[in-house]
């Protein structure tokens, strides 16, 4: 009863704050009858899936200061055991994505109990390498259908299906998403208040104080990684029955994880808002230019290179993301 | 036996030329302790510069080099000053994707202005001679060229760093910035001097790499994950350990020849059904993981 309190409670954010998010709650709950084209739909979509991914990776690389480059392994493991239980035994999406969610936290522990020995670049890099062993793996095991990937084909389903989250129509993904969205704000906002997100910014602060206060770090670290790894897997999940056609290159490559870290750095890594602010400009961004540039001839590549000035400019400008330079403003008003 | 010689002989050959690959990184990383994933785009660029060059003036791809390397010390240089300054400042996530956005930009510029598909050189001197060392080891000329001007550069870039004024300035900056600063050495110059010596070494690889490996706009990432699986063996920073894992990495992406070797030698049926071939840069990510959690330090490293 005090969890779920703890969880609703959004007390401690300025008024302004919450002012702000309701009515963007608002607006986002009415988008979908404002008639938008089909391409701003999938777009939303994509933006909900990827705040939800940011949200995750925000646990342990901006409360805890783990820099983690290996997320879209768990995207990929969610993604595929979903898709597998539905195409070959026609188990819902209901148990497939808890059971996916298991076994990436079961994967989660395995690989972090040693990668949590490393620091820093170190550990950066191992993520990045572990991810892409996992996806080299798939790329050639049969039983998930190799380089090919998955397909699952709504023909023999009968949409609207909810049990199986097939579709026709988008409102229904929408709708969906935009539930386990809010869902993960709320999860979120308890984490950040929990023992374990105290435990987790003093590890960021100092390890070796949060040590000597008593806080079993590598732990703390392995449980947050493994928090983040549910976030990122149910995302997956659902993304397998939205996109319907899954491959190790687009569920499980470097970009992807690197998205996700980008988005939340963008936003503000350790804030609440930080990923979601992220997700709001990188998502529709990088899927406009790709529309409007990506595919004119002659000038293949010309929306990467304007989304990679991008992130050069913030790294080197803004590191601390949006969500610092609001801070910021707040503070000057402040002392004023 | 044959394949398993072959597999050693052109394992080590590859390390040869690995070594010159991640020269670079073990010293942008140990003068800053700033990981740079554009380091196999830079290879690239160098693999473009000396296949242009050589198409477009008909001189031997071997002779382009040194304005492959030309090519490469100003673009470290110009990265340097122009955005790798400013990241330093910057917390470890900011300064990693920081050179992820670098490695974007450098890749999706070489696509644009190149095209997506795979270049490969058809002539010079070299092209298509081979050395028959006996035993059906047979070595291609390029390869041994390749591997043989690798370690002259090599050689040439450690004893720049051990023997020289500026080299020794180079190591004081690396081993301790604040320290070296205080003593009156420029530490931004030597930083900048430290990526043109990294960008430099890797471009000339590039163009080492070209005359036997095909170019594309994404070529680059093996590299890089290549290149830190050596420098995180032989230990961040250190440049004769970077030089003894680029072999046994060499050896490892190997390991599809050993396993070959392995199975037709003792006539195992199940190891042929394998598709070890498909899993030939895998073990090169696995062996960085496992050297990182059994030994984080390297072979050779003074940090971590």
């Amino acid at each position: 009863m005090e969890t779920l309190k703890n969880a609703f409670d959004f007390s401690d954010f300025p008024r302004s704050d919450l002012v702000v998010a309701g009515v963007l709650a608002l607006a986002l709950a009415a988008f979908p009858f404002l008639s938008p084209s089909s391409f701003a739909m999938a777009t939303m979509i994509q933006f909900f899936m990827f705040s939800i991914y940011g949200m995750g990776w925000n646990t342990i690389g901006g409360y805890g200061g783990q820099v983690d480059l290996g997320k879209a392994q768990y995207v990929g493991i969610g993604a595929y055991t979903t898709a597998v239980m539905l195409i070959r035994w026609d188990i819902p999406f209901w148990v497939s994505m808890p059971v996916g969610m298991c076994l990436s936290v079961m994967w989660s522990f395995i690989i972090g109990y040693p990668l949590f020995r490393l620091k820093g670049h170190y550990f950066a890099i191992a993520t990045i390498a572990t991810s892409l062993v996992l996806k080299d793996l798939f790329e050639v095991w049969d039983f998930v259908g190799a380089a090919r990937g998955l397909e699952i084909s709504p023909i023999k389903y009968h949409p609207p299906d909810f049990l199986r989250l097939i579709f026709r129509d988008d409102i229904y993904y929408y709708y969906i998403i935009f539930a386990f969205f809010l869902a993960g704000i709320v999860y979120i906002n308890w984490f950040r208040k929990s023992r374990l997100g105290f435990q987790l910014r003093s590890i960021k602060d100092n390890e070796e104080v949060a040590r000597s206060l008593g806080i079993n770090v590598h732990w703390a670290k392995i449980k947050t990684y493994a928090i983040a790894t549910a976030f990122v897997s149910v995302a997956g999940s659902f993304h397998a029955c939205y996109i319907k056609n899954i491959e190790p290159e687009d569920t499980m490559s470097l970009d992807i994880s690197i998205l996700i870290a980008l988005m939340a750095m963008l936003g503000g890594a350790g804030s609440l808002w930080g990923p979601i602010i992220g997700a709001g400009i990188l998502i529709p961004l990088k899927s406009y230019l790709k529309e409007w540039l990506g595919a004119r001839a002659g000038l293949v590549g010309i929306d990467l290179i304007i989304y990679a000035l991008i992130i050069m400019v913030i790294s080197a400008k803004e590191p601390r993301g949006i969500w610092g330079i609001v801070e910021r403003v707040r503070r000057r008003k402040r002392r004023r | 036996m044959d394949i398993l010689i072959s597999s050693i002989v052109a394992g080590l050959l590859i390390g040869m030329i690995l070594a010159l690959v991640s020269l670079g990184l073990t010293i942008i990383f140990g003068v800053m302790d700033i990981v740079n994933f554009a380091h196999g785009e830079f290879l690239m660029l160098g693999m473009y510069t000396t296949l242009f060059t050589a198409q477009a003036t008909g001189i031997d791809p071997l002779l382009t080099l040194p304005l492959a390397a030309l090519v490469g010390f100003a673009l470290g240089v110009a990265c340097y000053y122009g955005f790798i300054r400013f990241l330093l400042r910057g917390p470890m996530v900011a300064q990693l994707l920081g050179t992820f956005g670098l490695m974007l930009l450098l890749r999706n510029l070489a696509l644009l202005l190149f095209g997506s598909e795979d270049r490969a050189l058809h002539h010079g001197l070299l092209v298509g001679k081979s050395f028959e060392l006996g035993m059906g080891v047979i070595i291609p000329a390029t390869k041994l060229a390749a591997a043989g001007l690798s370690i002259v550069t090599f050689a040439a870039v450690w004893l720049l760093m051990n023997r020289t004024r500026i080299g020794k300035a180079l190591t004081a900056t690396s081993l301790n910035a604040q320290g070296a600063r205080y003593m009156g050495i420029p530490t931004s110059r030597m930083n900048a001097l430290a990526w043109g010596i990294g960008g430099g070494s890797v471009t000339l690889a590039g163009g080492l790499l070209v005359n036997f490996w095909s170019v594309n706009p994404f070529v680059g990432l093996l590299f890089t994950m290549i290149a830190f699986t050596i420098v995180a063996l032989g230990g961040f920073g250190s440049v004769p350990g970077a030089f003894f894992a680029a072999l046994v990495v060499g050896l490892i992406t190997e390991i599809p020849g050993f396993w070959d070797f392995v199975t037709y030698t003792f006539d195992i049926g199940w190891m042929s059904d394998v598709p070890m071939t498909s899993f030939k840069y895998t073990w090169v990510y696995l062996a960085y993981f496992v050297i990182m959690v059994v030994r984080p330090r390297g072979l050779f490293g003074w940090k971590h």
